[in-house]
């Protein structure tokens, strides 16, 4: 292990301990701890009541925050550094999904009132396999798609703190040891605090820090005024070809699975689908996907200009998936902005996935405290005991990603994009054919479920494990990694399991009258009372609790 | 009695714009009154057959908004993978290469776009139907909701 690929230490970047941008990142997770505690306390009187009445600006703060991750900030500027045009997919796949999950899903999602992914499938399907098998893979999304964050933070906790040198272990391994541990004790202080205000502060720091990145870089440069967002266009010309050529880096099958992935994977993953139930209603759950969708656009809109830059100052291609991976905070080091404001921008980076891996880290250990544990396992469980199996849970999330992250198979972007193969491809089906086909029955779910899962774990044993595996060299299969490709196997995953669902469906028997007007409730216009789930309403009654 | 058949045969050919006069003195849309006459829990949901009026609305909103999406997100790509050389040429002014521009500002402008597009067609419709939201109060009777509501997070 302590011969770590060189190119793993990011050339160029200035690895040394800074004192003021350490005090800004310290002072950042103070601030989060702060206002989380504040916002307990107001919170006390109804956590519920609360927690309904979020606005549509906030809350589409509140999903641009919990979306934007270490892949946003860090991560998708260092995938166009690296594959040029085929970059554009993640930007188009991460963005557009949006508008599928207003569509068909975000409304509906609120009126059906469960928040949980596996409290959904375990409900609609009436099914504790199924919910089982919805909480081992909100767990398995939680530990792929930390994976990503973790090397972002090691990344650039790196160019923050230095090499703080643990035996045995190289820099950037230290420093995700490091970051990790400082994630999972912030978790442990904040686990239980108050979560969307403090996301639109996130989204606030986190945007701040990016565009005025971004700014100072193009002002400094000469590059840009005004709207960097479309002047970086003058500097293609300069460019080498391989920045904007299409499909030279990968084809253009390897663009449509991957955008594809990624957007029916925006529709499944179950910490974007927890921000519509904390809503007033419908409607608010309508325009804060919009919001949502203007807060995310803008940093992407202007991270292809900010690799554009990057690339520019680093003088040509030959870049590293290190130096790629941080280019947002190389462009502005390469451009002399002075130390604090570099590190001000890396905080930003920091701050996206810190928040991003706690949301992730809850919502896999609830999934196995709540979902599998108290709900199936023991269902006479205590509240000390589902607390004790939620904090060993996240326990031993940080572990395995710490692990899986000290050697990574991938840049940022594409790690976290297995994560939203899972989602598209498990997740994704039952919740668009649970809410809006009502015959889709407990049998066709699982039956789907599984074919998803197997889909996804194919491509992902035939090109992702060698990689952690000494004995076995590249791919196992090319044909397969080409066609079923890890990074895009919703592609094929979702239209199959589609089709296994539907047909299982209607070969077995149609599910219970109740569960049809449950999914008919979802769709109807009447307005539901604040407080209400679909399950009230439809047997007639809003018990306070089940 | 001839009067009251034309009325009948009047009634049946309106379509759901018509307006009616309220017992109360109010007028409310034929969409509305439709809206009042179903109930929800007993009609069929089914992606590909709408079963009320107002899913049928709801839907041709949907597939429209769908339609246009498919093309703004797939088609530059697309276009790009089978001509190339149209594609790829530089934008005077701006000095982008179209399929650049069009995949990284027009597909993510454009998903925003036809969001708000949405949301706005979507709040006609409760307009149309006489649904409103926001006014929801929670129940007086409901005593306080779920004390232990937060230990599932």
């Amino acid at each position: 292990m302590t011969a770590l690929p060189l190119q793993l230490l990011p050339e160029g970047l200035e690895v040394s301990f800074k004192l003021l941008p350490a005090i800004l990142v310290s002072a950042m997770l103070l601030l989060f701890l702060v206002i989380g505690y504040l916002f307990k306390v107001a919170d006390a009187e109804g956590m519920w009541v609360a927690g309904r009445s979020i606005g549509n600006v906030e809350n589409g703060m509140a999903i641009g925050a919990n979306w934007m991750s270490a892949a946003s900030y860090l991560g998708m500027a260092g995938i166009m550094v690296l594959s040029g045009f085929y970059g554009l997919a993640f930007i188009v796949g991460w963005s557009t999904g949006y508008f599928i999950l207003l569509i068909f899903m975000a409304a509906q999602m609120r009126r059906f009132g469960k928040y949980t992914a596996p409290d959904f499938v375990g409900d609609r399907f009436n099914s504790d396999g199924a919910r089982a098998i919805g909480a081992v893979t909100t767990f398995l999304i939680g530990f792929v798609y930390a994976i990503g964050q973790a090397r972002g933070m090691g990344l650039v906790g790196l160019y923050i703190f230095g090499d703080i040198g643990l035996p045995g272990l190289s820099g950037y391994q230290s420093m995700v040891v490091f970051m990790m541990a400082i994630t999972v004790g912030y978790l442990t202080l904040s686990g239980m605090l108050g979560a969307t205000k403090n996301m639109a502060v996130q989204y606030v720091i986190l945007i701040v820090a990016f565009l005025a990145g971004l700014y100072a870089v193009g002002l400094s440069q000469g590059y840009s005024t005004v709207l960097p967002q479309i002047e970086y266009g003058a500097l293609f010309s300069q460019l080498s070809s391989e920045f904007s050529d299409p499909f030279t880096n990968e084809s253009y099958y390897l663009w449509i699975a991957t955008a594809f992935s990624l957007v029916v994977g925006t529709c499944g993953l179950p910490h974007v689908l927890v921000r519509f139930y904390t809503v007033e209603s419908e409607r608010t759950a309508r325009w804060s996907t919009v919001w949502g969708l203007f807060f995310i656009c803008l940093l992407y809109l202007s991270a292809p200009a900010f690799a554009a830059f990057g690339v520019d100052l680093y003088g040509g291609v030959g870049m590293g998936p290190a130096e790629a991976d941080t280019i947002v905070v190389l462009a502005a080091q390469l451009a002399q902005l002075p130390t604090w404001f570099v590190g001000f921008v890396a905080a930003g980076g920091i701050a996206a996935a810190i928040a991003t891996t706690a949301g992730l880290f809850i919502a896999g250990s609830s999934a196995i405290s709540h979902d599998i544990y108290a709900n199936i396992i023991n269902e006479d469980a205590t509240q000390r005991q589902q607390v004790f199996v939620g904090r060993a849970a996240i326990v031993a999330l940080g572990v395995i990603t710490t692990l899986a992250a000290l050697d990574p198979a991938a840049p940022i972007a594409a790690l976290v994009s297995y994560a939203f193969s899972l989602a598209g491809a498990v997740l994704f089906p039952m919740f668009f054919l649970g809410l809006w086909w009502e015959n889709t029955n407990r049998q066709g779910a699982l039956a789907g479920m599984t074919t998803g899962l197997v889909i996804w774990t194919v491509p992902m044993i035939n090109e992702v494990l060698p990689t952690y595996v000494g004995s076995i060299d590249g791919t196992i299969s090319p044909t397969l990694a080409q066609w079923v490709p890890a990074i895009g196997s919703a592609l094929i995953a979702v239209p199959v399991v589609f089709a296994v669902t539907i047909a299982v469906s209607m070969a077995t028997e149609e599910p219970p009258e109740d569960i049809k007007r449950l999914v008919r409730q979802c769709h109807s216009p009447e307005p539901m009372q604040q407080m209400d789930s679909a399950e009230d309403i439809v047997e007639g009654d809003a018990p306070a609790d089940d | 009695m001839a009067d009251n058949d034309r009325h009948d045969h009047h009634d049946e050919a309106t379509g759901p714009d018509d307006t009616r006069v309220e017992p109360d003195g109010g007028t409310v849309t034929g969409a509305a009154q439709s809206h009042r006459e179903t109930d929800y829990l007993d009609r069929e949901v089914n992606l590909l057959k709408p079963s009320t009026p107002f899913m049928r609305d709801h839907l041709r909103v949907v597939w429209t908004g769908f339609a246009i999406w498919a093309v703004v997100v797939f088609g530059p790509v697309t276009a790009t993978a089978l001509a190339p050389d149209v594609m790829t040429q530089t934008i005077p002014g701006i000095g982008f290469p179209l399929h650049y521009f069009l995949v990284s500002i027009g597909a993510p402008g454009g998903a925003l776009a036809l969001s708000f597009w949405y949301a706005r067609r979507r709040d006609k419709l409760d307009e149309k139907y006489g649904v409103e939201h926001g006014s929801v109060t929670p129940d007086a009777d409901e005593g306080t909701p779920a004390a232990d509501g937060g230990v599932e997070e």
